[in-house]
């Protein structure tokens, strides 16, 4: 008997399958749609409806018979030039133009500058006005351009999987509105994600007073900002602290990653190294001193000079007893109690801070419970801290329901119609409340959505929502100042602006967002608001709107028991009990950017790791596992930690994690820094309905993730799946130079003592000069007229008017990967998808270079019988590295038909038409920059790249194409590419200052002042560690940078001379701490190596050995 | 043993070779003719939506260039103007000119007009009108006597070459600012003021690029 499926019957959408680029009309196939369909195609289309066989046949010969002779093919195809039918204002063909906006995020925002080419937004950087970024950005903001053209987006209104118009929809929402305005709300739930918006806080004040019953909860997968009890417990006010970071010299880090976490990562990351920085040895005693506990490693805790590992849940008593040494009491001693930390390091921690008052501040990580941020504002209030390195500000108290109280009411039963504004609780919401099911049980949901994600699965009405490039909107920045969203374009795909929403079931007269946003802003302000409000729009901000700071803050005298009262119990952590910490993901936070292609292919700046995300646990628990690789033979200096590896691909283990009887599977990584019974999961991958780059990588962390524990839980247990093995594309890998000295570090001490320690270090340090007189020379005439003779290549003529350069300082390089992207999205750099990625293809012109170094282990160790161990506690350093361009460069050399070749300002550049693809210049490069295209990337989908031609019909949809800058060359299958210096922002920046002069008179004014060209990584950089520049200029920043004692140059005994030069990482350990070390660790380790242990010496420390984890 | 090879076939290897010489340079020749932009590009004039004359307009009305293509001294593009533009004049000339019709449509309903692209440089080449027009080069060294041209067809070869040739050269090239839009105008060189142009190399720093990165990015 033939059985039957009862499959559902497809949707009207399934059936038209996935239409990007038209409109929504035609899914609705409204009345307008018919005539649109007789103007779009051709009158030749309806013709044939009389074209009989034989005429058919008649034509069909005669076009054979054009074709074969080949005049028509040797045409040539005629290209068009459409100008504008009415003259547009300030708009000139071939110029782009800038306009101020913001991209909002959570409670804060990250002003922007987007550059647009006839309407279309191609980049984005950080809006210079806005003081706290000073014009930097960040690698969300960078990516989020991409998102704008993602052709997953949602293009349609759905409802019950029928498309919507934009008509039908404004109806529907007006009737929901006026069917609960009866029962004041009653049965009508809102869940929205947090905002900042004053508009959206008016709107949604209104709807509570209109819909009192209502319920208006909201929800964030992912805290960013201290809980404002904290506040009330140390002060008894609604505060929330604003860093000054730049006034303070010490820094203690409770668990906080706020380098790049936290809605005011890019100032602070910013401040921070502006007290980082260091010109010159006189300066450096003005440098800070970063000291990081934390139980991951993040890219804080990596830039630490003292890293304490430490459970994330043993912070409050490590806080408790630094809180002790700093208030002098011993009130907190009960909670401080059995810490396994030594006495030293927190006596001294806290010696030092109060050496420092008032210069110096302790931040507490939003995911700490209240009691630790109660103790962190009580510290920085007893080190007079307050007014100097911290503010505090008002904190708007909390009006909205949590997603807790929403589900109570749901499971009531009292809710009839849901909107869900934007996030995806279906996918993220904490798993104990069975969201998927709750989200069932209401009749009638709304969500309002950029992605047809998990949660619109569930949803009868999917509203398609506009990208923040696409419509009006407004957003305050951490500190509060007012910034406005304002479109670059018109909607793409007729989506619908959250406000608007609102406006709608308010049964507003006025719903367009820009009149909205225009009356909130001209109603904060008096004067004439046309004038206000453009001013608004030109400066991107609006003065004078930050927080003030509160003043009058006291500690609260019960403090201390109402801190004890709040601590949560020390638990337990070890093997049988391991702790879990949940960390939003550093590209696809909490999974709202899965689906971008930019962000997915960025190596994490950490574990390294792309397109997947990964179980990190410690080498120790790694080894009690019976995971960890056989380690044999020499580890290079700078080591990478050990998997199982297979020609470069990662064979990672498959572990279980089980929490609180849940479970979730997935690789696991061994990532050395980790506290040791703590393991990490990172949020944002797993998304099982998202697009096709989302779709599918890594898994979901949020399956074992539940409302009381949502960042920290304990008690979690870790299985491995014997004999199974998931490929991980990690990129940690790829392009290594290691072991020549690449990095150059050095304690402050001795950096006071011997500046130039950088150049003493490295092998040209021991091998006699090339020129013996090439020191003195200064870099005017290095950069010129090199020193000929002792090289086997020709020097090429550097007879240009500037001469470029750059200089790295690896001292405040964070690792925040926002180069990376700004570079991608500038040079038009494509994604390679994982697969390529594990077969160490991927195209990023500049990379981070992350190493480790621990010096602290046995000489013998290093080749030796003993080594067998992972280092646990290791020092990180990073590098940024893109084509250092060589002055003699010896990718030149081998390139056979002149592809690359100088020019006479110095850069090396690829002529991408003259390239046969040889790629000789890349085995030679001993940087290895070089990247070359495989494939078609930009002309393939990902997964179509092996079908060559024959995957023509899974072309890049036309929609990617307009992220394109059109200034660079969008390069083809077979090229070789690399970093160029940005030249076409170079050659730019000579026309523009060529014009200028011209038309003000003074044609021979042709030099580029400095600062009027930047590169794309070097305006991305928040730390501002990318200085480039005219050499020749006396006054450049980029000379003053070189001249210092800490340049050096990469592999510089090749004599390459390259023009990109570093300036030597230093760090600024305590030596009171019993954790200081003499030297960095990578340098003790590179002596270790290089000296025997007689000269050397025993490390001390010896407890510090990790022990053997083959037991 | 009678012979396999009759004697004639002695001659054949010779014979084959210069055969292969005369197909091959015939081959070559055939190439480095027809397949070079001076063949491929020169005289092509394609039919375009309105039947503009630059001869009219540019030559005997004495249009200047930078009425039409406004923003050709600023951006690197020479852009094509506006049907607003050109309404400008023709709401009171010619208003019902059945030619202008296109002009007309495209004015009241603000969608271009399809013009046909007579000279295109390939997408690898970054070529900047500003800078161009603003020290010196006139319209009229790449575009030809556009001021004599009913309709325009491509002139110059606009290759690899001829832009090499005056990049090395400029001295041969440059004309006075002021006669920059003058399509009439002899170079500097051309009038015997060859100081002149000496002079202005060296005080306006001309130096035009020979590297790559002048024009492929």
């Amino acid at each position: 008997m033939k059985r039957q499926f009862d499959h559902p019957a497809p949707s009207e959408r399934e059936l038209n399958g996935p239409r990007y680029w038209r409109s929504l009309d035609e899914l609705a196939a409204t009345p307008g749609f018919r005539a649109y369909l007789e103007r779009e195609f051709p009158e030749e289309a309806s013709r044939l409806d009389g074209v009989d066989r034989r005429q058919f046949f008649k034509l069909m010969a005669a076009s054979f018979a054009l074709g074969g002779i080949g005049l028509a093919g040797c045409r040539r195809p005629e290209a068009y030039v459409l100008p504008y039918g009415k003259s547009m204002e300030e708009v000139k063909d071939g110029l782009p133009l800038y306009f101020a906006t913001a991209m909002p995020l959570r409670r804060a925002a990250i002003p922007l500058v987007a550059e647009t080419y006839q309407g279309r937004p191609t980049k984005l950087e950080g809006n210079p006005s806005y003081q706290p970024h000073g014009g930097a950005s960040s690698l969300i903001a960078q990516a989020s351009l991409l998102d704008l053209y993602d052709p997953d987006r949602a293009t349609t209104h759905l409802k019950d999987g029928a498309a919507l118009t934009a008509a039908a929809l404004n109806d529907l929402l007006a009737a929901v509105g006026k069917k609960y305005a009866e029962g004041r709300g009653a049965g009508l739930a809102f869940l929205a994600e947090s905002s900042s918006s004053p508009t959206r806080a008016a709107l949604v004040a209104r709807l509570r007073e209109s819909l009192p019953a209502a319920v208006w909860a909201e929800y964030e997968p992912v805290i960013d900002e201290p809980p404002v009890e904290a506040a009330r417990i140390a002060f008894g006010r609604d505060v929330k602290p604003v860093y000054r970071l730049a006034a303070a010299r010490r820094v203690v880090s409770l668990d906080s990653d706020f380098l790049q976490t936290g809605p005011a990562a890019l100032a602070d990351a910013r401040n921070f190294a502006r007290g980082r920085r260091v010109a010159s040895p006189a300066g450096a005693d003005r440098m800070n001193r970063l000291y990081v506990a934390e139980s991951g490693l993040t890219i804080t805790g990596a830039m630490a000079d003292h890293r304490l590992r430490i459970a994330s849940s043993h912070v409050p008593a490590l806080a408790a007893a630094l809180a002790g040494r700093v208030l002098g009491t011993d009130a907190y001693a009960p909670l401080a109690a059995g810490l396994d930390v030594k006495p030293e390091w927190i006596a001294e921690c806290a010696a030092d801070l109060l050496a420092h008052r008032g210069g110096s501040l302790v931040l507490a990580g939003a995911h700490q419970p209240v009691a630790v941020h109660a103790l962190a504002y009580l510290m920085n209030a007893a080190l007079g801290n307050i007014g100097r390195t911290v503010d505090f500000v008002a904190a708007e108290p909390a009006g909205a329901a949590t997603i807790q109280q929403l589900a109570a009411v749901i499971k009531a039963g009292s809710v009839k119609t849901l909107f869900i504004l934007g996030g995806n609780p279906a996918y993220n919401a904490p798993a104990d409340l069975d969201w998927m099911a709750l989200q069932k049980s209401v009749p009638e949901v709304i969500r309002y959505g950029y992605y047809v994600d998990e949660t619109s699965a569930l949803a009868g009405v999917h509203i398609a929502a506009t990208h923040y490039l696409e419509s009006w909107g407004d957003a305050r920045t951490a500190d509060g100042t007012i910034v406005p969203v304002q479109p670059m374009i018109l909607p793409l795909f007729d989506g619908m602006n959250e406000l608007s929403l609102l406006t709608h079931v308010l049964g507003d007269a006025v719903t367009d967002p820009y009149t909205l946003v225009y009356h909130t802003i001209t109603g904060l302000t008096g004067g004439d608001p046309e004038k206000t409000f453009r001013r608004f729009l030109y400066d991107g901000l609006l003065e004078g709107t930050a927080y003030p700071p509160v003043g009058g803050l006291s500690p609260r005298a019960d403090a201390a028991a109402a801190i004890l009262a709040a601590a949560p119990r020390k638990p337990v952590v070890g093997a049988q009990s391991l702790e879990v910490r949940f960390a939003a993901d550093y590209k696809t936070d909490d999974g709202r950017f899965a689906n971008n292609g930019w962000l997915q292919e960025c190596p994490d700046p950490i574990t390294r790791l792309t397109w997947d995300n990964a179980i990190l646990i410690s080498p120790r628990l790694a080894g009690e596992l019976n995971i960890l690789p056989p380690l044999s033979g020499v580890l290079p200096v700078a080591r990478d930690e050990a998997a199982d590896w297979i020609n470069g691909r990662e064979q990672a283990h498959v572990g279980v994690v089980k929490l609180g009887g849940r479970t979730v599977r997935g690789p696991l990584q061994i990532q050395p820094g980790l506290s040791n019974y703590t393991i990490i999961l990172p949020l944002g991958y797993g998304r099982t309905r998202s697009g096709r780059v989302g779709t599918g990588a890594g898994f979901n962390a949020s399956a074992v993730r539940t409302g009381g524990t949502m960042h920290v839980a304990t008690g979690a247990t870790i299985e491995i799946i014997p004999d199974e093995r998931y490929t991980l594309a990690n990129t940690q890998e790829h392009w290594s130079l290691e072991g020549r000295d690449l990095i150059r570090e050095a304690n402050v001490d001795e950096f006071k003592a011997n500046p130039a320690f950088a150049a003493a270090l490295g092998l040209e340090a021991h091998s006699p000069p090339y020129d013996p007189e090439s020191a003195q020379r200064p870099l005017e005439e290095k950069a010129t007229e090199i020193p000929r003779g002792n090289s086997l290549y020709t020097t090429p003529k550097f007879d240009g008017l500037h001469q470029w350069g750059m200089s790295i300082d690896l001292n405040t390089c964070i690792g925040c990967q926002a180069c990376v992207i700004a570079c991608q999205a500038e040079n038009n750099i494509p994604i390679v998808g994982k697969d390529q990625v594990v077969r160490g293809r991927e195209m990023h012109w500049i990379r981070i270079d992350r190493y480790y170094s621990d010096g602290r282990i046995a000489t013998g160790a290093f080749g030796g019988a003993d080594n067998r161990s992972i280092p646990e506690d290791p020092q990180v350093s990073l590098e940024p590295m893109a084509c250092q361009q060589c002055e003699l460069a010896p990718c030149e050399m081998v390139c056979p038909v002149n592809a690359t070749v100088h020019d006479n300002e110095g850069l090396n550049v690829m002529a991408y038409n003259r390239c046969v693809g040889t790629r000789y210049c890349a085995n030679n490069c001993p940087y290895k920059v070089r990247r070359f295209n495989y494939f078609d990337w930009n002309k393939h989908a990902t997964d179509a790249l092996y079908l060559g031609p024959l995957g023509h019909q899974q072309e890049m949809p036309e929609l990617l194409k307009m992220v394109r800058n059109p200034e660079v060359t969008v390069r083809m299958r077979g090229v070789m590419e690399k970093c160029t210096y940005c030249v076409q922002r170079i050659e730019n920046a000579k026309i523009q200052q060529k014009v200028k002069a011209a038309q003000a008179g003074n044609p021979g004014d042709v030099l580029v002042r400095d600062g009027a060209v930047r590169t794309a990584c070097q305006q991305a950089c928040p730390v501002e560690a990318i200085v480039f520049g005219n050499l020749l200029d006396p006054e450049s920043a980029v000379r003053k940078a070189k001249a210092q004692p800490r340049d050096y140059a990469v592999l510089g005994y090749l004599n390459v001379r390259p023009r990109t030069t570093y300036l030597g990482k230093l760090r600024n350990p305590n030596p009171r701490m019993p954790d200081y070390a003499e030297l960095p660790l990578s340098r003790r380790e590179s002596n270790l190596k290089n000296h025997s242990a007689a000269e050397t010496g025993r490390p001390e420390s010896a407890d510090r050995k990790p022990e053997g984890n083959h037991a | 043993m009678s012979h396999v090879f009759p004697k004639w076939s002695n001659a054949l290897p010779l014979q084959i070779i210069l055969y292969l010489f005369v197909l091959g340079g015939t081959v070559t020749a055939g190439v480095t003719y027809y397949c070079t932009p001076k063949y491929l590009r020169v005289g092509y004039a394609p039919v375009q939506p309105v039947p503009y004359d630059h001869s009219l307009h540019a030559g005997q009305l004495g249009l200047d260039c930078r009425y039409c293509h406004s923003n050709v001294d600023q951006s690197g593009f020479a852009n094509l103007p506006t049907s607003q533009t050109c309404m400008n004049c023709h709401s009171l000339v010619k208003p019902q000119s059945p030619l202008l019709a296109v002009v007309r449509a495209s004015y009241q309903s603000g969608e271009p007009v399809p013009w046909v692209q007579v000279h295109k440089a390939p997408d690898y080449v970054y070529f900047n009108h500003a800078v161009h027009v603003n020290r010196g080069v006139s319209c009229v060294e790449c575009h030809g006597q556009i001021n004599e041209m009913p309709v325009v067809y491509h002139a110059k070869s606009l290759s690899m070459k001829f832009c090499l040739t005056c990049h090395r050269d400029p001295a041969s090239f440059l004309r006075a600012p002021a006669d920059v839009y003058n399509l009439d105008s002899p170079t500097l060189a051309a009038q015997g003021r060859a100081a002149e142009a000496a002079r202005l190399i060296h005080d306006w720093k001309i130096k035009p690029p020979e590297s790559c990165s002048g024009c492929h990015r």
